[in-house]
């Protein structure tokens, strides 16, 4: 087996505001370099291509989630007890009591509600003309997930910012991350008061939370940190998804005019989207064992990057990974991770998208871009910040 | 070809019917079901059933030989 001097160093800093804004050079230097590539800046090995990322995501055993998924080791820490953070028994238990709620099967009752909201949104959007794509794509997400979830009117005007913070604090401990803590930390403060208050909504997942702890299945303190393990992922993932969206059918027409020729591909068109600009950048995975991965050593305790976005634009994977083409099939994207760990929202992900991009391949002729893209800043989510668009009525 | 399915792991997300109607579907209450008979993927089907197997999200599909 090779030693680790042989393993690719990779200098640049994958967390800067220059790589996050632009970020899809570094992936391709990174896969450029090998299967597993070490970031010495984070002093974690990163994995920057399909295969890698897909057999870390399948094999919970010898990689796993529980001692975080994070790049820090205040998050690792403090984001124990939630889903996303454990493995084993601890992770079917409490994914058992929540993800049921949003397989497609129990979302079937929202659809229609799903999509009246979406044809509100688009006929808003075409009405105004000149919008920005951020604002069209944050709006059907509110409506729906802070409901679903139970969180309380009164303090829903935090909640984006609270939730992108506390993606943020996955990545490395930098200035992005302690400019952010502040609002991750009122989240999590948030959340304990919807607790103690019982303020979740009746019938709502939160509220399903205070029955399971009430009942015993669940410690209380469990409560709050799962309420925010399935908040925080379900707001800037969607509106990155449905922004990018616009932005992409913007830069190429032709794709749009092939979506409104045939709108049964929105399916197809959701997955290219999630594999083109994926929403998450990277989550990471501890060895639990001496292990073997592409030929490379891989010690015990190990942290491994695995970067989604990365494996999605991968060329030993996918012919012209770089191009942008609905009719292609991207169902084994791993934009929404995979396995056991798999997203437990992305049946309601791409309901949402779906509906929006179904209302408005009816009501719009084409999209155009009248201004530059801004991108957010955020060591995790990768999505627009503002995007100044014109829709064209059809 | 034979296909395993994880239920207690499957979600319902429905990836696989997209990806080879002939092989799977899923019925009214979203659970998952075989559209062949018997037990082995007819052979003109194997190709869709492996992209199927590489799509279910959560893993919920194996091959085995």
């Amino acid at each position: 087996m090779p030693l680790r001097t042989d393993i690719p160093v990779y200098r640049p800093d994958l967390y800067s505001a220059s790589a996050i804004r632009d970020t899809y050079p570094h992936y391709a230097a990174l896969r450029e370099l090998g299967p597993v590539v070490w970031l010495s800046k984070h002093k974690v090995y990163a994995l920057p291509r399909y295969a890698e990322c897909r057999q870390v995501l399948l094999d919970d055993d010898t990689f796993a989630s529980s001692g975080g998924v994070g790049l820090n080791p205040v998050a690792n820490r403090v984001g124990q007890g939630t889903t996303l953070f454990s493995d084993g028994e601890d992770h079917a238990r409490r994914r058992s009591l929540l993800a049921h709620r949003l397989t497609p099967r129990a979302l079937r009752t929202m659809k229609d509600t799903v999509d009246q909201q979406a044809a509100a949104v688009a006929e808003d959007a075409v009405a105004r003309r000149t919008v920005d794509a951020v604002e069209v794509a944050t709006a059907l997400p509110m409506s729906v997930v802070p409901d679903l979830v139970g969180w309380p009117q009164q303090g829903r005007e935090h909640l984006l910012r609270w939730a992108g913070a506390t993606f943020d604090a996955l990545g490395p401990l930098n200035c992005q991350a302690a400019r952010t803590l502040p609002a991750s930390l009122g989240m999590m403060r948030y959340a304990r008061a919807v607790v103690r208050d019982r303020s979740a909504l009746d019938g709502s997942m939160g509220h399903d939370l205070l029955l399971a702890a009430d009942e015993g299945r669940i410690m209380p303190a469990e409560c709050a940190t799962m309420m925010i393990d399935y908040l925080a992922p379900s707001l800037d993932t969607t509106i990155s998804a449905i922004s990018s969206a616009l932005y992409l059918f913007a830069l190429h027409p032709e794709q749009w005019r092939l979506l409104k020729a045939d709108p049964d591909l929105v399916p197809k068109a959701v997955n290219e989207v999630v594999r083109h600009q994926s929403p998450i950048r990277a989550f990471s995975r501890t060895a639990t064992r001496d292990t073997e991965l592409a030929g490379t050593a891989i010690p015990k305790g190990s942290r491994l990057l695995v970067l989604y976005g990365s494996a999605n634009r991968d060329p030993l994977e996918w012919d012209d990974p770089d191009t942008f083409d609905i009719r292609r099939d991207a169902a084994r994207q791993l934009g929404f991770g995979q396995g056991t760990h798999g997203c437990a929202g992305q049946g309601l992900a791409r309901m949402e998208t779906s509906a929006i991009l179904r209302a408005l391949v009816e009501r719009v002729d084409r999209i155009e871009t009248t201004g530059p893209p801004e991108w957010a800043l955020n060591n995790v989510i990768h999505r627009l910040e503002r995007l100044p668009l014109e829709l064209i009525p059809a | 070809m034979k296909i395993s399915v994880d239920y207690p792991r499957c979600e319902g997300h429905g990836l696989c019917a997209d990806q080879a109607p002939d092989v799977f579907s899923l019925d009214d209450d979203a659970e998952l079901t075989y559209r062949f008979e018997g037990t082995v993927v007819p052979d003109e089907s194997r190709p869709a059933a492996r992209a199927a197997v590489n799509a279910c999200p959560v893993a919920a599909l194996r091959v085995l030989t």
